[in-house]
């Protein structure tokens, strides 16, 4: 009797055809994307979506050009923050354009799509089992708009990652090795536990980390115009800051942002910043953009499949 | 999933796909050599395995044999969105339930808007994209129309919208 390897073809199923095809269309899809940059942390609320957004806005400032996709499908921020909430999505001749913010970044966040009042809601067979699912269905929906939106000919493409140390590992298992992960903590011990988590996770695998940024570094004081802690570390800050190595931080680091209530304020009423203005927590994030810009171009150099500069757009 | 028609030891093949009830699917395979059918009937389970990759099971002849996985949470969803989208073919994206103010922000307007006809070439465009994100587009490309007082949606607009709103 024949077993499953003697037949060829699942007699007309095409399931393994269609599971082959739609990563096709994702690398189809990417194929003009330069730069792939997944923005994670493991940790929530530690600022990957402002992070990312700025980082954005910094590097588009520089010419390059920029697309972000907010994979927090369930939390979405981008959408807000960037100013493309109800945004119009427009039917090209294959793909679907992206909405742009006013400096011309483009986004995809599920917030353009599903007001914040509306849970976003992944349906399940039966009640109780909807984490038998839950991942799968988010992922193909991932699959589903990597394939279906027009990416374009652009240099760096940052994905902003939901929480979770496990979901930054499926991540990176999902967008293959060509995704370079930038890695987000604050000085806190707890954050910077489970970001070394995330980092000894993602270390087993291909998928470069081109270091991580510490977030909320001390906080700007525009009265005093100077940086006050933040996060006070009953070891005293020397100790904590001493800790980060041996916690398992052994990745570059690509710079400290302090926390600034106006970028705050900025990103609640969808006002990215153009330019960033001349204060530390701008010159901080136009310094971890340089940086980030920096790393990704040694990761060029090293790779014979990428001879290409970044062009400017 | 294969199946083997022991008696001939020949690989059977797919007929046709019962349309999803009850969360569950009827697939029959024959064989080709003895005209045996036999019958797959899917739990609610088995059907959401698929349906959660986001694939179709069945050959893709327009929507004859070819089904749509899906589970009964998402059925109103997609009927919608395959009306929505005027073609006769399910469509093949398993998301659009996850929008559901969208459909309802459309139906609930107190005041119905001057109606906006599409062009087949602009239908056809407009059925391309997911099916979540088709009731919202085509929601802002029709008040983009009729802000510039055209009762047609035609490639022309699309393309206009796509240059206005620096696409």
């Amino acid at each position: 009797m024949k077993g499953y390897h003697d037949i060829v073809g699942d007699g007309g199923s095409g399931i393994l055809e269609q599971v082959a095809g739609q990563r096709t269309r994702i690398a189809d899809g990417l194929a003009g994307v330069r730069h792939l940059v997944a923005v994670g942390s493991g940790k929530g609320g530690v600022g990957k979506s402002t992070l990312t957004l700025h980082l954005a806005g910094a590097l588009r400032a520089r010419g390059l050009r920029i697309a972000i996709l907010d994979a927090d499908f369930n939390g979405p921020s981008q959408a807000r923050m960037a100013g493309v909430q109800g945004a119009l999505f427009v039917p090209g001749r294959h793909k679907v354009a992206l909405p742009r913010t006013r400096n011309g970044i483009a986004v995809f966040s599920m917030g353009s799509l599903v007001p914040e009042s509306e849970a976003i809601e992944f349906e399940s067979a039966a009640h109780g089992e909807s984490h038998t699912w839950r991942a799968t269905k988010e992922f193909a929906l991932l699959g589903e708009i990597l394939g279906a939106f027009e990416w374009g000919a652009i240099d760096l493409l940052m994905f902003d990652l939901p929480p979770g140390a496990e979901r930054t590992v499926q991540y990176a298992d999902f967008l293959g090795p060509r995704t370079s992960f930038l890695l987000v903590t604050i000085p806190s011990e707890v954050a910077r536990g489970v970001v070394a988590r995330s980092v000894a996770a993602l270390s087993k695998g291909p998928n470069r980390l081109l270091g991580y940024v510490e977030n909320m570094s001390g906080y700007y004081c525009r009265d005093c115009n100077a940086i006050r802690p933040l996060f006070v570390s009953p070891l005293g800050a020397e100790a904590l800051a001493k800790a980060a190595e041996p916690s398992g931080l052994e990745i570059p680091c690509l710079g400290t942002v302090p926390f600034d209530p106006e970028l705050s304020r900025h990103c609640d009423t969808g006002i990215p910043l153009a330019a960033l203005p001349e204060t530390p927590v701008g010159r901080a994030l136009d310094n971890v953009a340089q940086q980030l810009l920096d790393s990704l171009e040694s990761t060029s150099s090293a790779s014979a499949h990428a001879p290409r500069e970044l062009r400017p757009g | 999933m294969k199946f083997l028609c022991v008696p001939c030891d020949t690989p059977m093949k797919l007929q046709t796909v019962g349309p999803p009830e009850g969360g569950s699917l009827s697939v029959v395979y024959s064989c080709p050599e003895c005209g045996y059918e036999m019958a797959m009937l899917t739990n609610a389970y088995e059907t959401q395995i698929v349906q959660s990759l986001g694939v179709r099971v069945g050959p893709d002849i327009g929507g004859g044999a070819s089904t749509r996985l899906r589970a009964e949470g998402a059925s109103a969803g997609l009927a919608e969105a395959s009306a929505e989208a005027g073609a006769a073919e399910p469509t093949k994206c398993p998301f659009p339930a996850m929008i559901p103010a969208t459909e309802g922000a459309r139906s609930g307007q107190a005041d119905e808007p001057v109606p906006v006809r599409w062009t087949s070439g602009a239908e056809a465009r407009l059925a391309n994209i997911p099916a979540f994100v088709r009731p919202m587009a085509r929601t802002g490309i029709e008040r983009f129309a009729r802000e510039r007082g055209a009762l047609e949606v035609d490639e022309q607009i699309l393309d206009a919208a796509r240059e206005f709103f620096g696409m």
